[in-house]
């Protein structure tokens, strides 16, 4: 196994660097402390830490409501990713079309979905759409724009997949009589999905993360039934503070799921 | 066309003015975001136990909370923490935190191209490490790491749009556009003028990427 940079580095230390590496593993110890008694200490400070803020979190009725946001989010989410995955190989399609009529739109609506913040689109969907007499429901206003701008994203990870296929491969399916759609559905695009897995899955943690802008249309997701609790008990920090290391977990668990598939298949 | 051109007749400064605070907030989360990733990826490379983990921890962190998340908690609640931030400084605070650990995270990336040959070179030649550090690792693994920065910026440029989300004195694009929607039926025109906008900028930042990486892309 390759040695790490740092082993390399710091692998073979003199006494004199072990007895500073010491030494700086007590200040920073001692820094890194100091600054977590000084924030328990502002939390205490300014009252934060009053049973008050924090009791209803005992209560199974707040974990109760907190899941069901939680379940809108991941709800969201997914119908998101299934419009991304499929949207998505349907304009790198039309991307790699030879025909310029089909081609040339595909471009545009890539780089245009892609070059939009998702919130402008969400407010597209929310301001105008109802002017012009398209009625969607809250899920549909979040849904539908994240996983547009999510697909223009994911259609370029799939070309990216795409061109890495060695073109041999092309050519000796070709050369076997199959048909251009056959090489691509066979033999190319299931090799681009193994290069791309890591790619696609953190397109995934933004697409949870884009669903946040739920409260914006007032669907019931994490964050907006966030801000129910917040109402009911006055309490801004903990509620905040317990969402934020939701969104952290569910997060960190997607990308530590990628990283396990990401490994080399032999 | 017309709608597109009485709208920019009517309110094309509104617009110059928002694209431009779009660019300011860019502009002023990237470069502390960016040293800031840049301070943490080298200090994550030192034996120091604590430190790494507690680096580590910021990176997992500010790499997983959603932004928006972020902003509203440094706006509504470290006020009752009595830390009061003022609105446009808290959007480039989000931001800027965030864009340091993704930086920090490409960057570790970067830095594990590097063959640990040119460390044992180095280290055999007397340097120290933390010498090494700032003037072999890092130099090499920045110029590796123009494409995913590049990238970042653009990320970053489109988030400038949760700014929308608080009530900042000054508007950027997004919050003009919903403001603008707000008042009265726009349709799709200021839409499209936005979004035109951001994905010019978009793009420009590509291009001006794609340069800098010919120039100092090292070929291995």
């Amino acid at each position: 196994m390759r040695r790490t940079l740092e082993d390399t580095l710091f692998g073979a230390p003199s006494p004199r660097t072990r007895a500073l590496t010491r030494a700086g593993n007590f200040v920073a110890a001692g820094a890194l402390l100091l600054l977590a008694a000084g924030i328990a200490y502002r939390f205490h400070s300014a009252g934060q830490l009053e049973p008050r803020y924090w009791q209803f979190f005992a209560w199974p009725t707040t974990w109760a409501f907190l899941a069901k946001g939680l379940l809108g989010t991941l709800a969201s989410a997914a119908m998101s990713a299934v419009i991304a995955l499929s949207l998505g190989l349907m304009l790198m399609l039309g991307r790699l079309s030879r025909l310029r009529l089909v081609r040339w739109p595909s471009i545009a609506a890539i780089e245009f979905l892609r070059g939009t913040p998702t919130l402008l689109l969400i407010y597209l969907c929310f301001l105008v759409l109802p002017s012009i007499g398209v009625k969607l429901s809250t899920y549909w206003m979040l849904t539908l724009p994240i996983g547009f701008s999510t697909a223009a994203v994911v259609a370029e990870v799939y070309r990216a997949g795409v061109l890495a296929v060695p073109r041999g491969q092309t050519d000796a399916a070709r050369s076997l009589g199959m048909t251009g759609t056959q090489v691509f559905f066979t033999i190319v695009f299931p090799q681009a999905l193994r290069y791309i897995v890591p790619a696609l899955v953190a397109q995934l943690v933004i697409v949870v993360k884009d669903t946040t802008f739920g409260y914006v249309v007032t669907y019931g997701e994490l964050m907006q039934n966030a801000k129910v609790l917040i109402a009911n008990y006055h309490s801004l920090v903990p509620v905040y503070l317990v969402v934020a290391a939701l969104y952290c977990l569910v997060n960190y668990g997607i990308s530590r799921a990628s990283r396990r598939l990401g490994r080399p298949m032999h | 066309m017309g709608d597109v051109a009485k709208l920019l007749a009517d309110h094309g400064p509104a617009f110059w003015q928002a694209l431009l605070l779009t660019w300011k907030l860019t502009a002023l989360a990237f470069v502390p975001g960016f040293a800031l990733g840049v301070a943490v990826a080298a200090l994550r490379l030192f034996p120091l136990a604590p430190l790494r983990a507690c680096l580590a921890f910021y990176v997992e962190i500010f790499r997983n909370i959603p932004s928006v998340a972020l902003l509203i908690f440094i706006v509504f609640a470290l006020p009752d923490l009595e830390v009061v931030i003022d609105y446009e400084h808290s959007v480039v605070l989000t931001l800027a935190l965030v864009c340091s650990a993704f930086t920090a995270d490409y960057l570790r990336t970067g830095i594990n191209t590097i063959p640990s040959g040119q460390i044992e070179a180095a280290l055999s030649l007397g340097m120290r490490p933390a010498r090494v550090i700032s003037s072999i690792v890092l130099p090499q693994a920045l110029r590796s790491v123009v494409q995913p920065i590049t990238s970042l910026l653009i990320a970053l440029m489109l988030s400038t749009s949760l700014a929308s989300q608080v009530p900042m004195p000054g508007r950027e694009l997004t919050a003009l556009v919903s403001k603008m929607g707000n008042d009265a039926a726009i349709g799709m025109a200021a839409f499209m003028v936005a979004a035109a906008m951001y994905v010019a900028t978009g793009l420009l930042i590509a291009w001006a990427g794609a340069t800098l990486d010919r120039k100092v892309r090292i070929l291995r």
